[in-house]
Order: structure tokens, then C-alpha cells, then sequence
């Protein structure tokens, strides 16, 4: 009996909005943009990759076919690894254009990546990227506002909704109604371009996306869109008038998702500001001057060094010593360099992490953070991707460095020793570069205060809703609202 | 007589009618709370852009500071006998671009760039592309500026003042009566007349707090900025008045109004910036990555008179230098560095040519979407633009040559790094903007005047 009022009201709504021409004008404007937004994005991605795949197997292949060489020389032609992209990237590229694509690894230096696709790209990029999350997440609301705003505020403007009460219709089924019926016509937006890019996600090939990452995708946006379809019938219903409570709405809309992340991220850089690239190296540089430079060798760190290894080996000089004197100076100074570069990394990381926690709590205020973030999280392409990039990218260049160390250490002699090479077969026992993305619930379990502003965004206009339910016969009526 | 009366008097009239309107729209709901949230938001975001430069200038004066202070612990580490070559290995020479005062208002592409390089006498390319420290996150939630809140929020203040004025009075039934007082037409203009002044009046205090907080000379640069965020402003108000003149009603007004602004101010720019990544593609990028590093290892298991022949290539002055074969020598080493660059060369200099077009392109389709036509001309005028990275770079491609040309001699005699005066090392020379501030600002200028012109007159049809 309930329900049924309930479904009556839904079709009503949704047999408004049907005839609507502007309503249907935009549905398929939305949903040409979502699957224009896919096929152009995943061309995009998809292009990338095979970019990065092909440079990658050379790379590899310059590595192997490498002559044969001294391992101090390896050591600087070292290595160069790419990052890359998620297989959901190409639809929610999250912070990948930010962060640059490819990476140098060598011995004693940490190199920042260099290229990324915002380095690319001309102002435009400012207002955005045509993305199928971008859609989702900014232009589907904007929809749903559109279609639902005179929702309920339409039937009291005709006069209708005295006459729904009238025939025994509830407020709350009333309500119900029309948030099933809005919520009809932003689930038939949303799905087509769903189902497009589950199907593009699908047949990725060897990228294929993991179903669980999709669904998880698609169950942030069906929460963000609940929200928002919440919302409009809520402040329908609260206003007289269609147009106040269109305007009240797009208003809202610029706030939470115009304003709110860029005055958010823009509030963090204020709050926690970060040295400049320039200003890092040289901190790194004078961070490591006080602990020795394994390229000369009067350094007072590895004199100690010396004494140490002549004590231990009970012998009188360096060219006595069983092993290469010279590959331990290599080996002992990447590791002081490392660690010193891995402490000034990390310093600026937790600088970053900071900036992260005000934007996180932002997004208490703006949904549209959240949403986005919790996006980026599911769909693999959220900071922590970069990071484990970083990473990862580090300790095999750690590893691999340290490799060729022990090959100088102990299979060159240190005497005549620049004139020795490793023979060329050799280089392909080396490890190759195998990145592994952090798992989804890692990323998820890292952003409790996005999965708490979620849940809050569909709470506050469901109690929104009960809690005006009682009121709706009145509002326009007394002069309470207009 | 009897005419100049009748004109003052007519004057006088529309100074009323004027000041009515403009009383009115003060007062009407939320409109005051709006003025002022858009007035904080811009103080905000050009105290935030003079912070900005201002973090931007104490970088550069730190990576001055830290080159003296590693040329100190250089000269104080190493044997006084030591070649020039080897401290030259470390050192880094700063190569700092002041940034434009403008671009406190217009921040552009600065946040994802680096205007302050730190540039060692190595293989130039594998260290011209390195990125910034920049908090991918922030980034990727987009940037607040003055120039965002002229360009993108306040045509939707603009929206908000007027797409009711006529269809608000039909609805409530005022309309007749204020025809009693004045003809429709010039009704309307008194309305958007009190509402430009009300516009214009916000821009100009935003303009004036901001100049003052961040220290802007008001010279050609800064007067075509705010010409053209006065024209693009126009243009929503020529937009809004088509709209709103005619006869639908405020929600259809309301709809409309904001649909064009969702479709100028996000979907052309991401369609159109989508459009041209698919059209010029960058594979530039990796491919001069992976030539630079392998031209310069290579040369290691090479005869070091064939490195030194290509090096004489470039620099014939010194081709009557020979290096031993059995011996390392710093001018052998940096004539390696060389030639990776000159492997390189053809790779990087394509990655240029796609990322100019990528610019011409951009620059060229803007001209049809306003709010974009505003953004990048303005990006040019503060120096924010694409163009202006590729001009740093050439300039530190350029101080890098005279670098390397001015130690040549050190290295090829083999001389001590005592000889070297420091004083006299070159210094950089930042990359002058390119072309004046009319060329940034005139298409730009002509396009904003023409659309506003075809929507003014696309309402005016309607009417």
C-alpha cells in the first residue's frame, strides 16, 4: 500500500520529466559526453601506453645487449624505468598528469621523474579534463538538478500537490516518489556510460581492470549521485518556487564542486607550504656534504672506512685487502647517500601528506573531493600509486646499484682496476623493473575521513527529508518559505 | 535652450531610473551575500598569489645561496692541484626566471612548471625536464586565482543579477505597472546598466585591492588584463541580456543561462584541450630521454677520438685539441656529455615543435569560447603560458652553451680549478617574454568584442 503510492509518485515524476524536451535535450547531451569522454580517453590512455611499453623494451633490450663493461660504469648508465597507468586510468585519470611518466634511476642520486602530461598541455587544462569521472562527478549532478529541481516545488506551484495529499498519498511517499523517479532519470544517465566503460575496462587486454575495482567505482558514484538526487528533492520541497530552488541549487553545486577544491587545495599549499624542486636538491646536497662523497677518496668518512676494512682484513693497505678497496668505497657511500636521500624524500612526502590531511577534511565540505578522491583510490590512480611508484622505483635502483657494487667488489681486482669489464652475458641475470600498484583496500582504508564525507552526504538531506516531511503541506502556504 | 533642458531633464530621468534599478538589485535576496563571498574569494586568492611570487622569488634568491655556499665547500674540500673538471662535475648553476608580478593574478601553467632550474655543466637534456615538488593531489583539485574568480565565477554572478529582471517582473505581475513609468526598451537598458555598474564597480575594487597587495606596475600588461576581463564580462552581460530580453520564463532563463556556462567555462575547454592531445601526440618526450642517456654511454666504449670528432663538430675552434686514448681527461668527459645532447638534439627539438603547435592550436581554437580566450590570453600577458616554459628552457639552453664555453678552456688545458675567477662565470639571462602586450591581448580582444556582439544581437532579434 505504501509502496504503491510511493511508485505512483515516481512515475508521475519521471512522466514529467520525460516530456520535458530540455530535460531529454540534456540526457543525451550527458550521456554522448560520458561515452564521447570514454572512447576519446581511452584512445588517449591506451596510446600512452603503448608509448611507455615500447620504450620500456628498448630499454630493456639497450640493458641486455650492453658490451661489456666496468660495473661503476653501469652503475651511471643505469636505468630508466616508466610509470605506468592503472588499467581504469583512461577513466579517471586522477593525479597521473601531475606526476611525471618516466624516471632515472643511476647510482648516488635520486632523480625526479620528468614528463608528465599537465607539463604538456596549455592553459586549458585549468578548467578541466573531459574524463568519463569528470562527467560523472561534476556534470551528472548538474543533470540531476536539472531534472529534479521542480520536482516537488512544480507540483505546488500547479497546485497539484494539495490534490496528491488530497488523495491519500503521504508526504514521505510523496517524497520517496520523487526521489525514485529523479533518481530513475540519473541512473539512466549514468548507466550507458557505466556500461561503456565496463566494457572498455573488459576487453583491456593484458591491462584488463580488476571487476572489483569497477564495482567499487561504480559504488562511490551511485553513493555521490544518491546524494545529490537527495538533495534536490530535498530542497525542492522546501521551496515555494522552481526557480528559487534552482537557483538555490546550482548555487550549491558551484560551491561544493567549483569552489570548494580549489579554495581546499589551495588553503593546504598556504597552510603546509613545500620547498621548490631547486631548493629540495640543494637541501639534499648539504644534507650529504657532512657525510662523505664516495668519488673522493680523502673523505674523512671513508678514511674511517679504510681503517675499519685494514683492521678487519689484518692488513696494512687497501691494495693488500682480499677484495676491491674501491667497489667498497661505491657500495658503503650508496648506502650513507641513499639514506640520506630516502630521509629528505620523505620529509617532503610527509610535507605533502599534510597538505593531503587539509584537503581531506575539506572534503567534509565537498563532496565532490570525496567522491573524487575515493574515485582515484578505486579506479588505482590516487596518489598512493605514484608514491608506491616512487617507491618501488627506488629500491630496485637500490638493489640493482648495489649489484653492481658487489660485482666491483668482488670480481674486479683492485689493482688496474678501471680497465677490467664484467662480461657482457651478465647484464641479463639483472632483475627487471616490476612494479606492483597498491592494493584497493589499502587506498580505501587511507582515506576514512572521504569514505566518512560520503556517508554524510547521504545522510544529511535523508534527515533533511524526514525531518521537513511533516512541513511540506505548509511551505508557500503560511509564508514560512518562499 | 528648450532641448538642452529636455536632454538634462532626460538625463535626469535615467539617472533615477538607473539608481531604482540599482537599489533594487542590492537588495534583492542573497545578492549583497553574494557580492561579498566574491569579494572575499578574490582578496583571498590575490593575497594567496602575491604569497605565491612572493615563495617563487625566495626560491630563486635560495638556489643563488646555496650555489655560493657549494662553490664554498667545493673550493674548501678539494686539493688546490684538482682540475676544474671535477668540482665541475657537482656544481650547479643557478638559473632562476623571475616570475611576473602579473602572474600573482594569473598564475597559468606556474604551478605545474619550474621557472628555477639548477643547471650542471652535464648533458643539458636529461636535466632541463625534471618536475617540480608539487603535491600531485592539490594539483589534480585545480587552482585558485584571481583570474579564476573573474573568468569562471563571476559570469555567474552576472547570470544571477540578471536572468530574472524581465521574466521576474512578468511573473509578479510588476511589469505593466513599470511600463507606466518608462518604454520596455529602455526599461531593460536602465536594468543592465545598473547591474553593469554593479559589476564593473566589484571588478574595479578587486582590481585596485589587488594591484596594491601584490605590487603590480600598471603598465601595458596589466591594463590589457583588465581589459579583457572588462570585455569578457560584457560578454555575459550582452549574453544575459539576449537571454534574459526575451519572453521565456525565469527557470527556462535560469536553465539556459547556466547550461551555456557549464558548456563555455568545462565542456569546450576539455573537449577542446582532449581534441588536442589526441592531435599531437608527444612521444618526443621518451624517445629524447632514451637517445641522450645512450648517446653519452655509448661513447664510453668508443675510440674517445671518434667522441671528440663529433664534439669538434659543434665546436671547430678547439679541433686542433687531441685527447690520449689510454687516459681519462676531463675534456674527454665533458665532450661526452656532449654528445648525448647531440643525440638528442633532433628528438628534443621535435618535442618543442609538437608542444608549440600544441599552443598555436590552443591559441588559435580559444578565440571561440570566451571564457578561454580570457584565460589563455592572460596566461601569455602574466607569462604563464606554454610558450613562455619553452622560451625559459631555450634560455637555459642558451646559458648552459656559455657556460660550456666559457670553462672549455680550463678543461682542454687541463688547468687547476684555482685559475677558474668565479666572478667571472656567466650568469643567466631570464627569457624575455615574446612579443608585446597588445599581441597577447588584440585577437583575444576582437574575438570577446565580436561574440558579444552576435549574442547581443541574437537576443535583440527575439525581442
Amino acid at each position: 500500500m505504501d509502496l504503491r503510492n510511493t511508485l505512483l509518485v515516481a512515475r508521475r515524476q519521471i512522466g514529467t520529466m520525460r516530456e520535458d524536451r530540455y530535460v531529454l535535450f540534456l540526457l543525451g547531451l550527458v550521456v554522448s559526453l560520458g561515452i564521447v569522454s570514454v572512447l576519446g580517453a581511452r584512445h588517449h590512455a591506451a596510446s600512452e601506453a603503448e608509448q611507455r611499453a615500447r620504450y620500456r623494451a628498448l630499454v630493456e633490450r639497450q640493458w641486455a645487449e650492453q658490451p661489456d663493461r666496468h660495473p661503476h660504469r653501469v652503475i651511471h648508465y643505469g636505468f630508466l624505468v616508466f610509470r605506468e597507468e592503472a588499467p581504469l586510468a583512461f577513466f579517471d585519470p586522477g593525479v597521473g598528469a601531475y606526476a611525471g611518466t618516466s624516471l632515472f634511476l643511476e647510482g648516488h642520486r635520486q632523480n625526479a621523474a620528468s614528463f608528465g602530461d599537465a607539463r604538456h598541455s596549455t592553459g586549458m587544462l585549468r578548467f578541466g579534463r573531459l574524463t568519463p569521472a569528470a562527467v560523472l562527478g561534476l556534470l551528472l549532478p548538474l543533470f540531476v538538478v536539472a531534472a529534479g529541481f521542480a520536482s516537488v516545488s512544480g507540483e505546488r506551484e500547479r497546485g497539484t500537490l494539495p490534490l496528491l495529499l488530497a488523495q491519500g498519498a503521504t508526504p514521505g511517499q510523496i517524497m520517496g516518489g520523487k526521489v525514485l523517479g529523479v533518481g530513475a532519470l540519473a541512473l539512466a544517465a549514468a548507466l550507458p556510460i557505466g556500461l561503456v566503460t565496463a566494457t572498455f575496462a573488459a576487453v583491456g587486454g593484458e591491462s584488463q581492470a580488476s571487476v572489483i575495482r569497477l564495482l567499487a567505482v561504480a559504488a562511490g558514484y551511485v553513493a555521490y549521485l544518491t546524494g545529490w538526487v537527495l538533495l534536490t528533492v530535498w530542497v525542492s520541497s522546501r521551496r515555494a518556487s522552481s526557480r528559487a530552488a534552482l537557483v538555490q541549487l546550482v548555487a550549491i553545486w558551484v560551491a561544493l564542486c567549483v569552489a570548494a577544491p580549489r579554495l581546499g587545495a589551495s588553503l593546504a599549499a598556504t597552510l603546509h607550504p613545500i620547498p621548490s624542486r631547486a631548493q629540495f636538491t640543494a637541501q639534499v646536497e648539504e644534507a650529504q656534504r657532512g657525510v662523505g662523497d664516495s668519488h673522493n677518496p680523502d673523505d674523512p668518512f671513508f678514511r674511517a672506512l679504510r681503517d675499519e676494512y685494514l683492521a678487519r682484513y689484518e692488513v696494512a693497505s687497501v691494495d693488500e685487502l682480499p677484495i676491491n678497496w674501491g667497489g667498497v668505497v661505491s657500495r658503503e657511500g650508496e648506502e650513507v647517500t641513499s639514506r640520506i636521500n630516502e630521509e629528505q624524500q620523505q620529509e617532503l612526502l610527509a610535507a605533502h601528506r599534510r597538505q593531503d590531511g587539509v584537503l581531506a577534511w575539506f572534503g567534509l565540505l565537498s563532496p565532490y573531493l570525496a567522491a573524487r578522491d575515493l574515485s582515484m583510490a578505486a579506479a588505482g590512480t590516487g596518489a598512493e600509486a605514484v608514491e608506491a611508484f616512487r617507491a618501488q622505483a627506488e629500491a630496485h635502483r637500490y638493489d640493482i646499484i648495489q649489484r653492481l657494487n658487489d660485482m666491483h667488489v668482488h670480481e674486479i681486482r683492485y689493482e688496474n682496476d678501471r680497465a677490467q669489464r664484467i662480461a657482457r652475458q651478465e647484464w641479463t641475470r639483472f632483475p627487471v623493473f616490476q612494479p606492483s600498484p597498491p592494493s584497493l583496500r589499502r587506498a580505501l582504508t587511507d582515506r576514512p575521513q572521504s569514505l566518512a564525507a560520503l556517508g554524510l552526504w547521504i545522510v544529511v538531506p535523508l534527515a533533511g527529508l524526514g525531518l521537513g516531511r511533516r512541513r511540506l503541506p505548509r511551505v508557500g502556504v503560511d509564508g514560512s518559505r518562499s | 535652450m528648450r532641448v538642452a533642458r529636455e536632454r538634462s531633464e532626460d538625463t535626469i530621468a535615467w539617472i533615477r531610473l538607473i539608481r531604482l534599478e540599482f537599489a533594487r538589485v542590492i537588495r534583492s535576496g542573497g545578492v549583497a551575500a553574494a557580492l561579498l563571498l566574491l569579494l572575499g574569494l578574490g582578496v583571498y586568492a590575490s593575497w594567496q598569489g602575491s604569497l605565491r611570487v612572493q615563495a617563487t622569488e625566495a626560491a630563486m634568491s635560495a638556489a643563488e645561496t646555496a650555489y655560493r655556499d657549494q662553490l664554498a665547500y667545493l673550493s674548501s674540500t678539494y686539493p688546490p692541484a684538482t682540475e676544474a673538471g671535477e668540482p665541475l662535475y657537482y656544481l650547479a648553476f643557478p638559473a632562476p626566471q623571475p616570475p611576473s608580478r602579473l602572474s600573482a593574478l594569473a598564475s597559468g601553467r606556474t604551478a605545474v612548471e619550474t621557472a628555477n632550474l639548477r643547471i650542471r655543466l652535464l648533458a643539458l637534456e636529461g636535466q632541463l625536464y625534471e618536475h617540480e615538488t608539487l603535491n600531485p593531489r592539490l594539483a589534480a583539485a585545480g587552482h585558485l586565482d584571481l583570474a579564476f574568480v573573474l573568468i569562471a565565477l563571476l559570469p555567474l554572478f552576472v547570470i544571477a543579477v540578471t536572468y530574472d529582471m524581465v521574466s521576474g517582473e512578468r511573473e509578479r505581475g510588476t511589469w505593466r505597472m513599470a511600463r507606466l513609468f518608462a518604454r520596455p526598451r529602455r526599461l531593460i537598458t536602465a536594468k543592465i546598466a545598473a547591474r553593469v555598474v554593479l559589476v564593473a564597480g566589484l571588478i574595479t575594487s578587486l582590481a585596485l585591492i589587488s594591484a596594491f597587495s601584490t605590487g603590480i606596475d600598471a603598465d601595458g600588461r596589466a591594463g590589457w588584463a583588465v581589459a579583457l576581463i572588462a570585455l569578457h564580462t560584457l560578454f555575459w552581460f550582452a549574453l544575459c541580456l539576449g537571454v534574459a530580453g526575451g519572453r521565456r520564463s525565469s527557470t527556462a532563463n535560469a536553465m539556459v543561462l547556466v547550461g551555456v556556462w557549464v558548456a563555455l567555462t568545462f565542456l569546450a575547454p576539455a573537449v577542446l584541450s582532449l581534441t588536442n592531445a589526441l592531435l599531437h601526440p608527444v612521444p618526443e618526450a621518451l624517445e629524447l630521454t632514451v637517445r641522450q642517456r645512450q648517446g653519452y654511454h655509448e661513447a664510453w666504449d668508443l675510440p674517445k677520438a671518434a667522441t671528440m670528432e663529433g664534439f669538434f663538430e659543434d665546436y671547430p675552434q678547439w679541433s686542433d685539441q687531441t685527447v690520449p686514448e689510454d687516459e681519462f681527461t676531463w675534456a674527454w668527459y665533458y665532450a661526452m656529455n656532449h654528445r648525448g645532447d647531440q643525440a638528442a638534439r633532433d628528438a628534443s627539438r621535435a618535442y618543442r615543435d609538437v608542444l608549440t603547435q600544441r599552443d598555436e592550436w590552443a591559441r588559435r581554437w580559444s578565440l571561440l569560447v570566451p571564457p578561454l580566450a580570457t584565460q589563455i590570453a592572460l596566461d601569455r600577458l602574466s607569462s604563464a603560458d606554454l610558450r613562455t616554459q619553452l622560451a625559459y628552457q631555450e634560455a637555459v639552453r642558451n646559458y648552459h652553451e656559455r657556460l660550456k664555453e666559457h670553462f672549455q678552456p680550463f678543461l682542454f688545458s687541463a688547468a687547476p680549478f684555482t685559475q677558474v675567477d668565479w666572478d667571472r662565470v656567466p650568469t643567466f639571462e631570464p627569457a624575455v617574454p615574446a612579443g608585446d602586450a597588445s599581441q597577447a591581448g588584440l585577437p583575444a580582444a576582437a574575438a570577446l568584442i565580436l561574440i558579444s556582439v552576435c549574442a547581443l544581437l541574437l537576443g535583440v532579434r527575439k525581442t
